[in-house]
């Protein structure tokens, strides 16, 4: 049984905007010289020598942060249906988020005295 | 068939196909960059077969959370591996694999049973599709209030364990003032000047 209306814009938009990059580098193919040189193989084609190589170990930092986003970005999910059945949901339910935001607020006080949102 | 089941059937079989690419290629390949970036690949065409069963909201927090997030998290975790090394070859690799194979199998097995097993049919009737996400709001604060509460608890906890596991540098001055027992579920302390900068 299918009953999936009110997509048809989002096909149209998704097989549009997947044609943008097929078109960009097919004309991009098409214009260009055929040959480059060894200086078109370069990471950054008129720009800075790069040094060194790619596979280098980054810094921790970046993965705290990527943690701390994983959190609260599943919190956002969370308090989405309820931000928008706000009107229909009464004051348990306004009671109700405010201990999940609290628990999570405990959540951010930790990372915070913890100096996990800090780059030093 | 009328045209929009058809586009629909085509759908399905474009991302079914997209899918089991990306999710072969995740498998197969050496670089395990490229493994990560199919990873989104399977993300996203399992989104869009989310909303072919018209769970927008699902199909949204899919994308917003494993895409944007765990991907993310992942290639990260890529990264603070060091640089690319020959690995030595395993001795005794056949137990190994001959293990991963026994656990494969008996996954795929007991996935079989259920999916046999399982009555897919679903009741359409009482589907009432003005706005999922209303639906999914009023049973969040319903019925499902008590898993609702708990994910903030798992979140909490995810956070803390994580940042314990991942600041393990000690701060000096306070070392220096607390003459502290070392309990034995303390972790190894990494040194100041390998964890800063």
């Amino acid at each position: 049984m299918f009953h999936l209306s009110g997509y048809e814009y989002f096909l149209g938009f998704l097989l549009i905007a997947s044609s943008v990059p097929i078109l960009a580098l097919t004309a991009s193919k098409l214009l260009r010289p055929p040959t480059g040189g060894p200086e078109r193989r370069t990471t950054y084609e008129s720009g800075m020598e790069p040094l060194g190589g790619a596979w280098i170990q980054f810094n921790i930092r970046y993965y705290m942060f990527a943690l701390v986003f994983v959190v609260f970005d599943v919190e956002t999910v969370f308090l989405y249906p309820w931000a928008v059945a706000f009107n229909q949901l009464g004051l348990l339910a306004f009671v109700e988020a405010l201990i999940f935001i609290g628990i999570l607020v405990v959540a951010l006080v930790y990372a915070w005295r913890k100096g996990a949102l800090e780059w030093s | 068939m009328n045209l929009a089941e058809g586009v629909q059937i085509v759908s399905f079989g474009i991302l079914a196909v997209m899918m089991l690419g990306a999710a072969l290629g995740v498998v197969l390949l050496n670089q395990i960059v490229y493994s990560a970036f199919l990873l989104g690949g399977v993300f996203m065409s399992i989104s869009g077969l989310y909303i072919l069963l018209n769970a927008d909201f699902v199909a949204a927090a899919q994308i917003l959370i494993y895409v944007g997030a765990v991907n993310v998290l992942i290639l990260f975790a890529i990264m603070l591996v060091n640089k690319k090394e020959e690995f030595k070859p395993v001795r005794n690799r056949w137990i190994r694999q001959g293990a991963t194979a026994l656990v494969c199998v008996g996954l795929l097995a007991l996935l079989s049973t259920m999916v046999l097993a399982t009555p897919w049919a679903v009741d359409t009737t009482t589907v009432n599709a003005s706005s999922t996400i209303i639906q999914i709001g009023k049973h969040f604060f319903s019925d499902f209030l008590l898993p609702f509460e708990l994910a903030s608890v798992l979140l909490l906890m995810a956070m803390v364990g994580a940042i314990i596991l991942a600041r393990r540098d000690f701060i000096p001055e306070r070392k220096a003032t607390t003459t502290e027992v070392e309990t034995a579920l303390t972790l190894p302390e990494r040194p100041r000047e390998l964890s800063g900068s």
